[in-house]
């Protein structure tokens, strides 16, 4: 069954356990079970997961339909080689806090560099004030 | 609606007391209304038929018992859920005093009751009693899963049966939105994203989408009498041979094969006039295999891909063409790549190597897939390594139960959009790097066969087929009846919505920002426009491959006019002037696409209009180094460069090499320390230019002995100051050129003893041993 080779059609891949990463950053892992033309996703039996250094966490979310602009990436994941990581699983709270933990450290230092910018008369724009034109 | 005796009884003012008034009126009004409470309301029947149908969902948690035995229990889950939404919908339509009704008590009871919630309602539409208890008629028989319900029902009842349904619809309340709230926007029955159903039925639809009272559909068509029991499973009702309901009066462009959307309308079909599932409603159907759609697919690519696809219409009559041509056999319990198998080769005479839309490496690509899996099936009948990974992956389809939610007929659908979007008028253009990668790869494939004897795969000219532009005369929307046309903007037909002038303002009152900036602007749209002449003019050879010969002096000559505006866009060529300054020049090549885009224009230009360029640059070369620090880019520059000064005679070799090194016109004055020249060292564009300025000067000296001597004589002149300069930049901070021409030993040597020839080679890194 070869739906348009050559192209990136998602047809293929329908029914199949896909990784799918969004613009919001979360990743989530589930069987494609219905796409249109935009690119809009349906998944079955997702599972958003985090990763935070080597270790990810799993929270069960059931089905998924994403607007097809939202997705970063998709891709297929082959299941013989799902359990082949060297990542470790650990518990969900486990995982929420790590990553509260990787936010606030990402945070200080944000704070500590800005504030050394400050000292010295500099600022970066950030992006959503950029004016050009 | 409103009975006035005479106009003069409307009440003219908008105040409030006047929608009081028409507000107290709702209930009168409604008396008038036939449908409720006029003739059309009759007792008797609808509470027969009522109490019937409360029996019904009594039978029903049975008969759903009896179904889990066969399928999932995720469906009977669905059903169950869908019961309690059901009985929570109910009840929030009850009224207190309906639970005396005792039809309404036993159905109520069968399931989970809620507390009624009588606030919830507009009180104006819900006040009859009657109207409600008709409308849980038709929505209970609704709700069911409509197959064990209705053939339930429809034998039972009196032979007025239809007519029942008829009054009942007639009864129940016209189609509403689905929020109760009045005044709220009519809902599409089917969002507009859907994918067409091959008859779009809106009533059944409805029932499905927004569980409020709808007109059920009068009389079915003719039923089929069930002849193989009613509970088969759509598997077992598929395997049965030469069966009745194979005769189905299906559209033309769903293949024999029962794809799973078939077998539940089959099983529902008994209600339904053919093809009217929508897929929501497909998704209770229990969960089956994941019989193989292939049927369709291999086909519908290899024809597809043959295919010119003009919008909708011929798409369709592309498919009815397909299915006669493979007709698969009706079991599906071979294993899965069996059927699929059958189809492939039933397919191949199908094959259309004459046109192709997408490519012929695409078709290759298909078969060998095609022969891969082929192989691989093979092989896994000998137990081979390869084939059982595929054959576990075949597992896994099987037994996932969630397989083909999405039905083959929604999968074309995407895909024939998909098609259409590729469709072009100019493949070139809007598909550039695609056909030039495929070109790529035949060139290669050819250049392999021609080599090897590989196996000789058909060999297709690439015609990729145009698509005729057809030229839609836009005509505005029209009401009947009304005067004139509606100016109305659109996609197809936009309107000016804002006079906006454009007023020039005047030089004084901006600021010297605001003039850099501007001219900055200008800057950037020249460089633009010339951007698309040059993409133009490169494109002329494959034009003229495609052209007729009566077009090619045409063409000829359109490229050399755009050849000139280029030239002339480059170097700001205002009409009846010399070209006074540089400046336009310059402001282009400082700008990064700016100086890529003279890189690639250069090929086309004269040579007296390159060497113009070159002359240019090496004037203002200090300038544009400084302005390229941050972009890097001048050293593309250089090969065109190059290529350009081995057609330069010698004169312009020598003058060239005095602006390069800004060195004074006779060689009696005394040089000033210069800059000029240190900064065209210092940066490896410059120095690398230079270096190549003078092989090309060393060359034609060395070839050409016999040239005048007064040419001669500049050339040694500009080459004694020219070393002098040299030796006198310290070594420190000199850049790395790209590359070193062999013969500036040989060149150095004639002007200089050897002393400084020793220094030159060292400072220069002119050895290939030092480097």
């Amino acid at each position: 069954m070869n739906y348009m080779p050559g192209t990136a059609s998602l047809i293929e891949d329908i029914d199949k356990k896909h990784l799918v990463l969004l613009r919001d950053g979360r990743t989530l892992i589930g069987f494609l079970r219905s796409i249109d033309q935009f690119a809009n996703l349906v998944l079955h039996q997702t599972v958003e997961r985090i990763h935070v250094g080597k270790k990810y966490g799993d929270i069960p979310r059931g089905i998924f339909v994403v607007r097809g602009e939202n997705v970063v990436l998709l891709g297929e994941i082959d299941l013989e080689k799902e359990s082949d990581t060297p990542l470790q699983q650990v518990s969900i709270e486990e995982i929420l806090e790590e990553q509260r933990v990787e936010q606030q450290t990402k945070q200080e230092a944000e704070k500590l560099k800005v504030q050394a910018l400050k000292d010295r008369g500099l600022s970066i724009p950030r992006a959503d004030t950029l004016d050009e034109y | 609606m409103f009975r006035y005796e005479s106009l003069e009884d409307c009440p003219l003012d908008e105040d409030e007391d006047a929608f009081q008034g028409l507000g107290e009126e709702d209930e009168e009004i409604d008396q008038f209304n036939d449908d409720t409470f006029g003739s059309g309301a009759v007792d008797d029947d609808w509470q027969e038929a009522h109490e019937r149908l409360a029996e019904l969902e009594e039978k029903l948690p049975v008969a759903v018992n009896e179904q889990t035995g066969n399928g999932e229990r995720d469906e009977m889950d669905l059903l169950g859920d869908h019961e309690e939404n059901l009985a929570e919908r109910l009840s929030k339509m009850v009224i207190e005093n309906e639970l005396e009704d005792p039809a309404i008590m036993r159905a109520v009871q069968t399931r989970p009751v809620l507390q009624p919630q009588p606030g919830s309602l507009n009180s104006s539409i819900w006040d009859g009693s009657e109207v409600l208890r008709r409308i849980r008629g038709p929505l209970l028989a609704q709700e069911m899963p409509t197959v064990s319900v209705l053939e339930y029902a429809l034998p039972q009842r009196p032979p007025q049966g239809p007519e029942d349904e008829r009054d009942l619809s007639e009864r129940a309340l016209p189609r509403r939105s689905t929020s109760p709230i009045i005044g709220s926007p009519p809902v599409r029955a089917v969002p507009i994203g859907t994918p067409p159903k091959q008859m779009a039925v809106p009533s059944f639809n409805q029932q499905i989408l927004c569980p409020k009272p709808v007109h059920v559909r009068p009389p079915m068509p003719p039923r089929y009498p069930a002849p193989y029991g009613e509970r088969m499973s759509p598997n077992q009702l598929c395997s049965v041979p030469n069966s009745s309901l194979l005769g189905h009066p299906f559209p033309p462009s769903v293949p024999p094969v029962l794809s799973p959307l078939q077998r539940a309308q089959l099983l529902g079909g008994a209600q339904l006039p053919p093809g009217r599932m929508s897929p929501s409603q497909f998704a209770r159907v229990p969960g089956f295999v994941g019989s193989p759609l292939a049927a369709m697919n291999p086909k519908l690519l290899q024809g597809r891909v043959g295919q010119v696809l003009p919008p909708a219409p011929g798409f369709r009559a592309f498919f009815s063409a397909a299915p006669p041509a493979a007709p698969p056999p009706p079991q599906q319990h071979s294993p899965g790549p069996g059927p699929h198998l059958q189809n492939l080769r039933s397919q191949a005479p199908m094959f259309r190597p004459d046109t192709t839309h997408l490519h012929p490496q695409h078709r290759r690509l298909l078969h060998q897939r095609q022969q891969q899996s082929r192989n691989q099936h093979r092989s896994l009948n000998g137990a081979g390594d390869r084939g059982s990974h595929r054959s576990s992956h075949q597992d896994h389809l099987r037994k996932d139960p969630y397989a083909n939610l999405m039905l083959q007929r929604e999968k074309d659908w995407v895909s024939k959009i998909q098609m259409m979007q590729l469709q072009s008028t100019d493949p070139y253009l809007d598909d550039f790097y695609y056909q030039n990668y495929f070109e790529k790869l035949e060139k290669l494939s050819a250049a392999e066969e021609v080599q090897g004897e590989g196996p000789k795969k058909e060999r297709t000219k690439l015609i990729t087929p145009q698509v005729a532009k057809l030229e839609h005369a836009y005509k505005p929307v029209q009401f009947e009846g009304s005067l004139g046309k509606l100016t109305v903007s659109s996609v197809n037909n936009p309107r000016k919505m804002i006079d906006a002038v454009v007023t020039s303002r005047s030089e004084d009152d901006e600021t010297k920002e605001k003039q850099v900036r501007d001219k900055r602007r200008k800057t950037l749209v020249i460089i633009e426009k010339t951007y698309s002449l040059l993409l133009d003019v490169e494109d002329y050879e494959r034009r003229y491959l495609l052209s007729l010969e009566e077009e090619r002096p045409a063409l000829a000559d359109e490229r050399k006019h755009k050849i000139c505006s280029m030239y002339d866009n480059l170097r700001g060529k205002l009409p009846g002037q010399e070209r006074p300054s540089d400046d336009h020049f310059v402001q282009i090549m400082c700008i990064r696409k700016g100086k890529r885009m003279v890189a690639r224009i250069l090929p086309f230009l004269s040579t007296e209009q390159a060497a113009d360029i070159l002359m240019t640059t090496a004037r203002n070369l200090p300038f544009l180094i400084k302005k390229d620090a941050q972009d890097e880019v001048l050293p593309c520059l250089l090969s065109p460069f190059s290529l350009l000064l081995y057609h330069l005679p010698s004169v312009t070799v020598t003058s060239l090499l005095q602006q390069l090194m800004n060195l004074p016109q006779s060689a009696a004055a005394p040089a000033p320390s210069n800059p000029h020249l240190a900064a065209v060292l210092q940066n490896k564009f410059g120095l690398s230019l230079l270096l190549v300025v003078l092989s090309r000067g060393e060359d034609l000296q060395s070839s050409d002995p016999a040239t005048e001597s007064k040419q001669n004589n500049q050339w040694t002149e500009v080459m004694f100051m020219a070393t002098r300069e040299l030796l006198r930049i310290p070594q420190a901070a000199l850049a790395k050129p790209v590359s070193i021409p062999t013969n500036l030993v040989s060149l150095f040597s004639r002007y200089v003893d050897r002393q400084k020839l020793n220094l030159l080679e060292t400072k220069l890194q002119l050895v290939q041993g030092i480097r």
